[in-house]
This record gives C-alpha cells, structure tokens and sequence, in this order.
C-alpha cells in the first residue's frame, strides 16, 4: 500500500464536510452552490485514488462520472434554477447561525460514536474517513430540516448523497457499478422533477405563489 | 416457462405501454386502449408465475440480478393487479377537450413507469437495485401529484419528493453499511447487496453494525411506508393526488416500501437476533396505528380519511412483520386486503369528486341517492377497511391479533385491540355522515351502471371471497413467501 493513500482519502474525505459546513454560515444562495460543486470535485477525487490504489478500473469511471455529473452538470442546473427565483439570501432558518455551528458539532460528535462498531469491523486503510462520512450525512440532514428555502433544501439533500456514497468509498471501496449507475440516474431524474415541480408553483397561480415558493411550505 | 420470460413478461408491458402512449399523441384514445391491453399481461405473467412457486417450483432466476420467489411473486400480483385497475379507470380513454387529453398521456406515461419502478422492486435480488428502484417510484410518481396544477397540489407534491427522497436516501445509508458490513467480514465482493448471498453469510455479519443498519433502513422505508413519525406527507399527497395515483400509492407503494423493510429484517435478525428489529418494528408500529386510527376521527376530507385509514393499516402490516412466521402471514395478507379494498375505495373516491365537486365529507353527503351504485361499492369498501366480516381485512385482523397475543405481547395486542375499535367507530360515523341525507342542490340524481362499477366491484368480490374462504393457491402462495422470509 502507498503510504500516502489513507492521507490522500482523508484530506478528500475533510474537504468535503468542510464544504457542508459553507451552507451552515453563508446567506448566499450562488455560494451554496459553488461549496456542493466544490464538494463533488473532492469526492471524485475521492473515488480516483480509490481507483488508483485497488486498480479497479470501473471506480475511474464512477470517478468520471462524479466529475461530470456532480461537478458540472448538476451544479449548472442549480444555478439556472436560482436564477429563477428572485432573492438570493436564504432569510429564515429555524436555528440562527451559532447555534447550527454547535448542533453540527455534536452531530459530528455523535457520528464518531455511531461510527465506532463501523471503524472496529473495518480494516482498510481508509476506515479513519468513515466518522468524517457519517458526520456529512448526518449535518447534510440537519440543513434540510433547518433551511426553507426549496434549493437550499435541494443543495443539502445533493449533499447528503454525497456522504453516502463517501461513505460507500471508504468502508467498502464503492457499490456494485450497476447500483452506482442506478443512483446516478436516479439523482439526475430527481433534480430535474424537483425543478419541474418548483416551476409549476408560478404556474398554478400569478405572482403569489412566487414568494410561497421562496418561502416553501413547512417542513417535516 | 424459461426464466427469463418471467421477468420480461412482467417488467416490458408496463414500459411499451408508456412508449405507445408517448408516441401515439395523434391518436390519443387508441393509445389508451392499447395501453389498457398491455398492463394485463404483467398480470397474466405475475399470476401463472405465483401460481407456478405455490406449487412448489423453485424460484425464478436470472443472472445475479433478477429473482421472483413466492414473496416476490405475492408483490408483482398485487402491483400489477391494482395498476392494472388504475390504468383501466384513469383518464384517457373518454377524455374529450384537448387540455383532458395532455393531462390523461401524462398521467398514462407516468403512471406505466411508475408500474414499472416498483415492479422492478419486488424482482430484483440485488438490494442496491431495489433501493434505486423504490428511489425511482418517488421520481416518477411526484409529477403526477399535481396533474391538475392546484397550488395545494404542487405543494403536496413538493412535500412527497423532499420527505420522500431525503428518506430514501437514508435508506440508502443502511444499504451502504450493511454493505460496509458484508464486504468486510469476508463476503464475495461480485455478489455484494445479492439477496441470497447476504442471507448466507448474515451469520458472519458484525451485529452491532447490522443493528446501525437497521436503524437507517428502518427509518428510510418507513418513511416511504408512511410510519409514523415518518407519514407527514402522507395525507397530503393522498389527498392532492388524483384517485388512480391514489389508489396506486396506498395500495401498492406503501406494501412495497413495507416489503423493502421484510427483505433486510431477514437478514438483520440472522446477523443481530430477532428481539432487536422485532422491538423496534413493534415501537414503530403501534405509534402508527395510534397516529391513524386517532386521526380519523377529526378528518373532514374523505380523501385524507382514506389516507390515514391507509397509515392505520401500514402500521398493523409492520406489527404483524414483528411477531414471527403466524404474524408475518396475517401481515401479508393484511398488505394484499388492504390493497384490494384501499384502491377500490380511492377510485370510488374519483367518481365521488367528478359528481359533488367536492372534497368534503358534508358536502358529498347523501351519496347514496345521487349514486347508488358508486354509494353502495363505497359502503362495503369501507366495512371492508373497518375490518368487519364477511371481508378478508376481518379474517388478517383476527390472525394479527392472535399471532400478537401467542407471542406474548398481550399489553401491546390490547392496546391494538382498542385502536381497531376507534378505527372503526370513526369510519362508522363518517361513513354515515357520507350516505345518507339529502344530496346539495345541483347535484345530478342517480347514475347508470357500466363495465367501470363491474371493474370496480372485482376488487371488493376478491375480498369477500378471501374472507369467506381463503383459496388453496392464495393459502399456498402466502405460506411459501413466509417460508421465504425465514
């Protein structure tokens, strides 16, 4: 094993919950989008050092995949869609900034102890990155509850496909390549009927239901 | 039969159906009534195929992706019998105006991959594969939600797709560490998320990350499954839906999400032991059994009453799943009763609203009078919901009761016990309120009886014939799919 593998996995693995944590103090919508781009290009980079260390050569091609979907693709549609809708600040949050930096923090904490059977099972070199995986999820959820903002909530739940397929990476080196090209269509589709349906609030009525549409309806 | 054939039989129809009527716009009704033509072949295919495994014959297999065993094949009837019946009373076939016709091919299109998707679920063998499936029903069925573009409508639908993918995605997290689980404790990497191979080495599985596991996809498909705390979009995507989406999504994606729950608990309890899902399905499931029954009462939408009649019977399904083989079997056939009545009272449900044009309880009363046939079929639905005999809702009733109290849970089975009757106590009120008095004026009197209530009856004479006596294949075919679940 190269030594700088787990190094290289570990840095990916912490750049990309670092780019969670963006939406947690940013107001701006565009910098919501640009931190999910970023995200998506640390985990394909993720997926390429995997690929590199176990030769498997359809771990490039999910990597690619990432790259172009996740990276490019996607986070165009985001922002065609934020231009859209007017108002580019997302206002009201449930919980204000400082006390979502400390929720995350004990979600972090808790994801370490969750993921302390996990890490013991475990035994490739890339386990130490798994604690970092759940916490993504873990904080990407938190964001959907706490924002109201319909992109927003979209960004985050992007994220929170991301965590998951971090974790998938580093616990077991990837899903099965049929399973991952399900997920990338799905995710695809998803975005897509997610914007269609945001674009029909303006349709079902004149301008009102414009600013429902930034407001959104109460969440779970 | 070639194996093969199974699974081509059940999963293309669904699909050339949505491509006809993708590209028959210039003739739109025929597409409809090819379309009509082709979903009964899945049906066909599901019922000489389920008939096959009740008689014994070893599952049908396809590489290491496609598998129809007697559970399977319990699912792919029920799918494709229930849509069979939307597609055949949805619209399309006497739209007339040009804005009916758009909206009955969108409703054609999607409602055939949504079929699809969720026959997908139920034949697929590869657990990753039935998760991007159940994720895909969620996809295909949230732009029918607002097909008549009522701001309440998107909203609904909006709310569907948000709680619904984020749940899913947990679900997916579960997947991801059962996985994490298998391929570390020694599991053959090619045959990773199949089924069959999981179940074999869920012996080996470390239990602590199996319980974690569990928990995650407990959490996802309860939420598609409509559990509480989960259910919040429930009612409301029910209730905007139009009655064919309806009764697809309460009578068939709920079971299969319920379905996605059986396949990992099996292995689950093999790695972990059976007290630790069994505990939490019973928390679960009778949280959501207070949470429906309760809530019936205070409805005053007979569409939202359904809903959370539909959240009711999800969380008796989930506490027969906890109680061992007799409790899985009262389970099954609760899901397979519940399908044939819910879907059968939602598409009555359409004809309700075409007539009053209204949502309201009150403002559709004296539905008898002004419909007599629809009124009636609405009537013994609802008996058949509140579990009274002669229907087979009564007769999985009394074996979940059983199975609850031979498994010593008698607190717990009492508690049910009590819940049932609130539950049927209220849809006896509603249900009176809805029949009876004088229709509001304006109302058009009295309806003629076409093919469509003979369609419509189909299910409720299943019911009654379940109930009466339950067929040797039907007795076979769920016993079998129990054994499957061991």
């Amino acid at each position: 094993m190269h030594p700088s593998f787990a190094l290289l996995t570990m840095t990916g693995a912490s750049v990309m919950l670092l780019s969670t944590l963006v939406v947690l103090w940013r107001r701006h919508i565009p910098a919501y989008i640009s931190a999910f781009r970023w995200q998506s290009l640390a985990l394909a980079f993720v997926a390429a050092v995997v690929a590199w260390h176990t030769g498997a050569r359809e771990l490039y091609v999910v990597a690619g995949l990432m790259l172009g979907f996740k990276g490019m693709l996607v986070p165009s549609l985001l922002r065609r869609m934020a231009a859209r809708f007017p108002g580019q600040q997302e206002l009201q949050p449930l919980v204000n900034t400082e006390a979502s930096l400390l929720i995350s923090g004990f979600l972090a904490i808790a994801a370490y102890e969750v993921a302390r059977p996990l890490t013991a099972v475990v035994s490739l070199p890339t386990r130490g990155g798994l604690p970092v995986a759940l916490a993504l999820i873990l904080i990407s959820v938190f964001v959907i509850v706490n924002r109201r903002k319909p992109i927003t909530q979209i960004v985050a739940f992007l994220m929170l496909e991301n965590g998951i397929a971090l974790l998938a990476l580093l616990g077991a080196y990837g899903v099965p390549l049929i399973v991952e090209l399900g997920v990338f269509l799905d995710l695809l589709l998803g975005v897509l009927v997610m914007q269609a349906i945001l674009y029909r609030i303006p349709v079902a009525g004149a301008a009102a239901p414009l600013a429902a549409a930034a407001a959104a309806p109460e969440q779970p | 039969m070639t194996d093969g054939l199974v699974f081509l039989g059940l999963l293309v129809p669904p699909l050339i159906g949505a491509a006809t009527v993708l590209l028959g716009r210039a003739r739109a009704r025929h597409a409809a009534r090819i379309n009509a033509a082709t979903l009964p072949v899945s049906l066909l295919t599901a019922a000489l195929a389920a008939n096959a495994l009740a008689g014994g014959r070893a599952p049908f297999e396809s590489g290491d992706i496609w598998r129809l065993d007697s559970l399977s094949a319990l699912f792919a009837l029920l799918v494709s019998g229930i849509c069979t019946l939307a597609i055949w009373l949805g619209p399309g076939i006497h739209a007339d105006d040009d804005l009916a016709r758009a909206r009955a091919r969108t409703f054609r299109v999607y409602a055939n991959l949504f079929t699809a998707t969720m026959l997908l679920a139920v034949t697929t063998s590869n657990l990753g594969v039935m998760w991007v499936a159940i994720e895909a029903t969620t996809i295909s069925s949230a732009l029918l939600i607002p097909l008549h573009r009522t701001a309440a409508a998107v909203e609904a639908s909006w709310k569907y797709l948000l709680i619904g993918s984020v749940g899913i995605a947990l679900a997916f997290t579960g997947t991801v560490l059962a996985l994490v689980d298998y391929s570390s404790t020694g599991g053959a990497a090619d045959l990773a998320l199949h089924w069959p191979s999981l179940l074999a080495a869920a012996g080996t599985l470390h239990p602590e990350v199996a319980r974690l596991a569990f928990v995650f996809l407990l959490v996802g498909f309860g939420t598609k499954a409509g559990l509480a705390p989960m259910h919040t979009w429930l009612p409301d995507a029910h209730a905007e839906a139009p009655a064919p989406l309806s009764a697809m999504m309460s009578g068939v994606l709920l079971a299969v999400a319920l379905y996605a729950i059986a396949r990992w608990k099996a292995v689950i309890d093999l790695a972990a032991g059976t007290s630790f899902t069994d505990t939490l399905l019973i928390v679960v499931a009778v949280l959501t059994i207070a949470v429906g029954s309760l809530s019936l009462f205070a409805q005053r939408d007979y569409k939202r009453l359904l809903a959370f009649s539909s959240i009711e019977h999800m969380g008796l399904a989930c506490f027969g799943l906890a109680l061992g083989p007799a409790g899985i079997f009262a389970a099954l056939l609760h899901l397979a009763m519940h399908a044939a009545g819910k879907s059968a009272a939602f598409l009555l449900s359409g004809r309700v609203l075409a007539r009053f044009d209204s949502h309201e309880i009150a403002g559709a009363a004296g539905l008898l009078a002004a419909m007599p046939a629809t009124g009636g079929l609405l009537a013994a639905a609802a008996i058949a919901l509140a579990g009274l005999p002669p229907f087979g809702l009564f007769l999985s009733e009394v074996l979940l009761v059983r199975a609850g109290w031979m498994a010593g849970h008698t607190v717990v089975t009492g508690i049910v016990l009590a819940l049932l009757l609130v539950a049927f106590g209220s849809l006896a009120y509603h249900l009176h309120r809805l029949l009876f008095g004088a229709p509001a004026a304006g109302v058009r009197i009295g309806e003629r009886v076409g093919w469509s209530m003979a369609i419509l009856a189909a299910p409720l004479a299943v019911l009654a014939w379940v109930g009466v006596s339950v067929p040797a294949p039907v007795q076979l075919l769920l016993e079998r799919a129990v054994e499957v679940l061991r």
